[in-house]
């Protein structure tokens, strides 16, 4: 692998978790306010809130395609150019971002729904809207470039069907065979494509809103639609990508054999960006006036979207690992414990998708609940399995110190963390709320006993952290 | 059980299951013999645990989806009906009666025609033990038709579910929504 790509990856990867432990504080700042142990006011709350949830949806999306970025690279030829574009676009996207919600106090949540932004011009300085819908577009400008890149990349090596496996659907041993990796990071990368043109779509209207002096409006339902497809399927694709990267690692650092592309891989994810992209529809169950064949299809889509990408997965991993001697290590720790996170947190999405459920659990604490499992425990685990493996692999060293402390610290403290959502969802409580109304009794003791349990989730990530820049910034000194 | 109480229980037996398994998992791996069998037939049990999965989802879909707002209560008449129009911060609710407050009858079905008149807002219904029983969202330039029958009289209290500015927990003070079931 060559060193520019390892030192864009390692800046990568220390900048990830230094902004990763900034959104985590900011998490934490919230629940103490919710648990009454702190106080702020509501407006820098909502700031806080809109930092938090845009910082880790950014970081998680674009570690991925960091991970899947220097993989790939074992299969085909990518250059170091379009990550370290990507990460100077992030770099001034971030900054301008944070200039608008911390300086401008802008705090229209991360989902940023449609008319809120442009309708709330008294709470925050009249600058910030359009810095806010401006940083989104450096971002968006960014990685849609990245992602575009890599999957010419893909397809200069291989053709279309080759790409998404096709030739392993009607052949059991095919001439050319698609790791796993190439097929899962391209079905990733074109859902990422999607919703960032989406996104292209939704500042367009944005923009001619903004700048037309009111002779432009747009429709709300219609804006919430690409919002929700946008955030939706980034939320998801990020998850993806991680997986592609197990599916790469796993066996190689567990000494099992490598994973290979069979007909019902192939059919599992090519199936699996067909639901991915109309799952979204879940987030609009309580718009009635919603065509009623999308709320169908909404539910439909995400029950079964766990077939083609959980069951098969799950199956793959239990093939791999059940009855054979692995030598773990933080890497496969990390990644098994991950799958086990993402799997609870899908069931907690689940339960949610039905639409009888969402009537009393929309926009409750179990919306945080279950996409902070999936996320907290899941994707980031994922991830966090990459950056320890290639830290490993750019100094040569092996070291694993605390193992058990820090595994420890990230169970306890996530699965408290998120227990604590749960059980305010349970109780009715909504999501959102800078502080709980009286008559949600328990409401402020579940958020504090959440900030607790987030911080030695934090500890357990900073000893990991530790390990890792260590490791990172070899390759800074290194001439190989 | 309330129906929140039911899908915590359920997710965390669960959850809970999903540890077990992976911990015995991982237990299988620290006691195995260097060259380990592994799973015996893996495509086999891929296959039957496919069938159980898609059939545990075919009959939740089958069962919960009639249970959906959509078509509850979709082919009788409300016996009252009351507009709700929502703005940053409250929610305005009005009926045919010059009532200070609104008021709705037990046990007969109630349609809430809800808009907003600024940004989106969730209108949440809260019983009186505080749970919430349905909701509908309000948004600018579209009704929602949200239709309910109240068995349990008392006052419930409407609070907002969609993030509306710095005021929405606000929205639940002194300006939050609220109605009688008698």
């Amino acid at each position: 692998m060559n060193l520019s790509l390892k030192r864009i990856t390692s800046t990568w990867i220390i900048t990830i978790l230094l902004l990763f432990f900034t959104a985590i504080i900011l998490g934490i700042t919230m629940r103490f306010n919710q648990g009454k142990v702190i106080s702020i006011d509501d407006g820098r709350f909502y700031g806080i809130m809109t930092t938090h949830g845009l910082t880790m949806v950014a970081i998680w999306a674009v570690a991925g395609m960091v991970g899947v970025h220097y993989l790939l690279n074992r299969y085909l030829k990518i250059g170091a150019g379009l990550s370290v574009f990507a990460f100077v676009m992030t770099v001034i996207g971030v900054v301008m971002f944070y200039i608008s919600t911390f300086l401008g106090n802008f705090h229209a949540g991360w989902t940023f729904l449609y008319p809120l932004p442009f309708l709330n011009s008294f709470a925050w300085a009249s600058w910030a809207t359009p810095l806010f819908f401006w940083s989104l577009a450096v971002l968006g400008v960014g990685w849609l470039v990245w992602s575009v890149g890599l999957l010419v990349a893909i397809f200069k090596e291989y053709s279309l069907s080759e790409t998404f496996a096709w030739q392993h659907l009607s052949k059991k041993e095919p001439k050319v065979q698609t790791p796993p990796l190439v097929l899962i990071s391209a079905i990733s990368l074109v859902g990422v494509v999607l919703c960032l043109l989406t996104a292209v779509v939704i500042l367009i209207l944005s923009f001619a809103e903004l700048y037309s002096d009111g002779k432009f409006v747009n429709d709300p339902l219609l804006m919430k639609n690409l919002i929700y497809f946008f955030g939706h399927t980034i939320a998801n694709e990020s998850l993806y990508l991680g997986l592609a990267i197990v599916y790469e690692l796993l066996p190689e650092i567990s000494g099992r054999p490598k994973y290979k592309t069979t007909w019902y891989v192939s059919l599992g994810w090519n199936f699996t960006l067909l639901f991915v992209l109309t799952a979204y529809f879940h987030h609009l169950y309580m718009d009635f006036v919603q065509p009623l064949g999308l709320q169908m299809f909404g539910q439909f889509a995400s029950y079964f979207a766990s077939i083609p990408s959980a069951v098969v997965t799950i199956i793959s991993i239990i093939v791999l690992l059940y009855g054979h001697r692995i030598k773990w290590s933080i890497t496969n720790l990390l990644f098994f414990i991950g799958i086990t996170g993402w799997i609870i947190g899908g069931i907690g999405a689940l339960i949610d998708s039905t639409i009888s459920n969402n009537i009393f659990l929309h926009n409750t604490l179990w919306v945080p609940a279950h996409f902070h499992t999936y996320n907290a425990l899941g994707n980031v685990l994922l991830i966090l399995g990459f950056f320890t493996w290639a830290a490993n692999e750019f100094s040569g060293s092996n070291t694993d110190p605390m193992r058990k402390l820090k595994l420890a610290l990230i169970i306890i403290g996530g699965f408290g963390f998120v227990l604590m959502f749960y059980c305010g969802g349970a109780e009715s409580i909504p999501r959102r709320y800078s502080v709980y109304p009286a008559e949600f009794t328990r409401g402020a003791m579940f958020a504090a006993a959440a900030a607790w349990f987030a911080i030695a989730y934090l500890l357990g990530m900073l000893l990991i952290f530790v390990d890792i820049f260590k490791k990172c910034t070899k390759v800074f000194s290194s001439s190989h | 059980m309330k129906g929140q109480e039911l899908v915590l229980a359920l997710f965390l037996v669960c959850a809970v299951a999903i540890s077990l398994i992976s911990y015995m998992i991982y237990r299988s791996t620290k006691h195995a013999a260097e060259e380990g069998e592994g799973i015996k037939n893996p495509l086999q049990k891929r296959f039957y645990f496919l069938l159980l999965w898609g059939g545990v989802l075919i009959i939740l879909m089958s069962v919960t989806i009639p249970k959906s707002p959509y078509f509850m209560y979709k082919d009788s008449n409300p016996e009252k009906v009351v507009k709700v129009e929502a703005m940053q911060y409250a929610f305005i609710m009005s009926d045919e009666t010059d009532n200070a407050s609104i008021e709705v009858p037990a046990g007969k079905m109630v349609e809430f025609r809800v808009t907003s008149m600024d940004v989106t807002h969730g209108f949440a219904i809260y019983n009186p033990k505080h749970e919430l029983v349905t909701q509908t969202q309000a948004m600018p330039g579209y009704v929602n038709r949200l239709r309910w029958v109240f068995d349990e009289p008392g006052k419930y209290d409407i609070l907002c579910t969609e993030f509306c500015g710095i005021g929405h927990a606000t929205q639940t003070g002194s300006m939050r929504g609220e109605f009688i079931v008698k």
